[in-house]
């Protein structure tokens, strides 16, 4: 099977035409055309309906969307029956959604972030900025590079193979480190910010952490982060409008 | 800053590879207000800025988990407006300016992400008996389009973001006591964002106890400093 690069490249752009109908379905299919491509002088009707199904609905987190892509992809040379195929990539969302989400949108993403905010705050400024992206696309391009190949190499035996992998291990174990790092970044952040302004600013900063904490919890799922940083602004510009200045 | 038609150029299309970044490619953390900002300040000659506002509304980021079909703001072009609405103010003042632009474009941002979710899905609509075909060329045609929009969505929020930074820096800079009140409510709201994320992620587990030996030794460290 030829085309694992250009199946490679295509996977960073496995959300190039995300939709609410297919979500991954037509990245997932833009980036096994390379892998299917042989099928064509091998079976062209095989390769029509390979085709079809690699473009259908498919959800996973993004980066781990190789893992599926290279074992469908393996099926279809496997001559594996076609209904299989489709059940067969259902069943890969779920985990892997679920797996990635875990490893990567709720521990590596804010503890690499973190990572760089305690940096700026301990002085050392846009290198530990520049080290910690660096670092994440590193991490981010071998993960990628690993699915891909994993799913080739296992075929329909993705499932064990992920299994048997650093993944699983990973996801249970990354939250505490990020949980830490996102812990540490808070209080170092704000001082960085606060200790220049003085008492005044950290006694408006405290009011205002304690408001959005207390709307968090109790003001139900209306109150996000954003609408309420939105309604501080509006807030103090009322203020900053109506206050009498010397 | 020189406000030369280059450095704007320059803006527009950093704004528009964070755009990018955030959803269709290549993911790779470009679209975190930290880093959009940084790289925004130091094209307009003030990366210290950029990364005072990138840190900013970084804190109201780490809220955000960006999973499936949720609705999420958009940071990226939202932050490079920020950081040129903060460069060359008074870090107390520009922080909580820029900021607030920040906050206001990331809600456009990503109503904008919604407006092409649901056009790429009308796309795919319309071509889904080609689809049927089994022809590898409209997967391609659709792929290119899908990134193609979400290119023009970005540098459209990304132009507005700017434009706005630009009517701003004629309001600025404000008196010195509000503009700091404004920068440090602001912070306080980051923080409030990030620790409910935090903790949201966090659960009730080990992670949660973590949290808060990080949140301890955080302080400890800034006090020691």
């Amino acid at each position: 099977m030829k085309g694992r690069t250009r199946a490679l490249a295509r996977l960073l752009a496995v959300q190039g035409v995300w939709s609410y109908e297919r979500m991954l379905g037509i990245g997932m299919g833009y980036a096994a055309e390379p892998l299917l491509h042989d099928l064509q002088s091998i079976d062209p009707a095989r390769h029509a309906e390979a085709t079809i199904r690699s473009a259908e609905f498919f959800n996973s987190h993004p980066y781990l969307a190789g893992l599926a892509v290279g074992a469908a992809s393996r099926a279809e040379y496997d001559g594996v029956p076609g209904e299989q195929i489709r059940r067969f990539r259902t069943a890969l969302c779920g985990p892997l959604g679920a797996l990635g989400d875990q490893v990567f949108w709720a521990g590596l993403v804010p503890g690499i972030m973190a990572f760089a905010l305690v940096a700026i705050a301990l002085g050392v400024g846009g290198s530990g900025l520049l080290v910690a992206i660096v670092g994440y696309n590193a991490i981010r391009l071998a993960v990628t590079v690993w699915g891909l190949r994993t799913g080739l190499a296992a075929g329909l035996q993705v499932g064990t193979a992920i299994s048997a992998s650093w993944l699983p291990r990973v996801a249970s174990r990354i939250g505490a480190p990020a949980g830490f790092l996102v812990g540490a970044a808070l209080a170092l952040i704000a001082a960085w910010f606060l200790v220049p302004l003085g008492s005044a600013g950290f006694g408006v900063a405290a009011i205002t952490a304690m408001l959005g904490l207390a709307l968090a919890r109790w003001g139900g799922t209306k109150f996000t982060s954003l609408r309420f940083g939105l309604m501080t602004v509006g807030l103090t510009l009322v203020w900053m409008r109506f206050a009498p200045w010397p | 800053m020189t406000g030369s038609p280059l450095e704007f150029a320059l803006l527009l299309l950093w704004g528009t590879v964070v755009g990018l970044d955030l959803v269709s490619v290549p993911q790779g953390l470009l679209a975190r207000p930290l880093v959009a900002a940084s790289i925004a300040g130091w094209l307009v000659g003030d990366p210290v800025a950029g990364m005072r506002v990138g840190a900013l509304l970084e804190l109201f980021a780490l809220d955000v988990l960006p999973v499936g079909a949720s609705r999420y703001p958009e940071y990226g072009p939202a932050a490079v407006g920020a950081a040129l609405l903060a460069a060359h103010q008074p870090w107390s003042v520009g922080v909580g300016a820029g900021g607030s632009l920040g906050l206001l474009m990331a809600a456009v941002g990503g109503w904008s992400l919604q407006r092409l979710r649901k056009a790429n899905a009308r796309l795919v609509q319309a071509n889904a008996a080609a689809l049927t075909t089994g022809m590898p060329a409209t997967i391609r045609r659709l792929q290119w389009m899908g990134l193609r929009r979400d290119a023009l969505r970005a540098l459209v929020v990304t132009g507005a973001s700017l434009a706005l930074a630009l009517a701003g820096r004629a309001w600025l800079p404000v008196a010195d006591v509000p503009g700091r009140v404004l920068t440090a409510a602001l912070v306080g709201a980051g923080v409030a964002a990030a620790l409910t994320g935090a903790w949201r992620s966090a659960g009730h587990g080990r992670r949660l106890r973590w949290l808060g030996a990080g949140v301890l030794a955080g302080a400890l460290a800034g006090l020691l400093l």
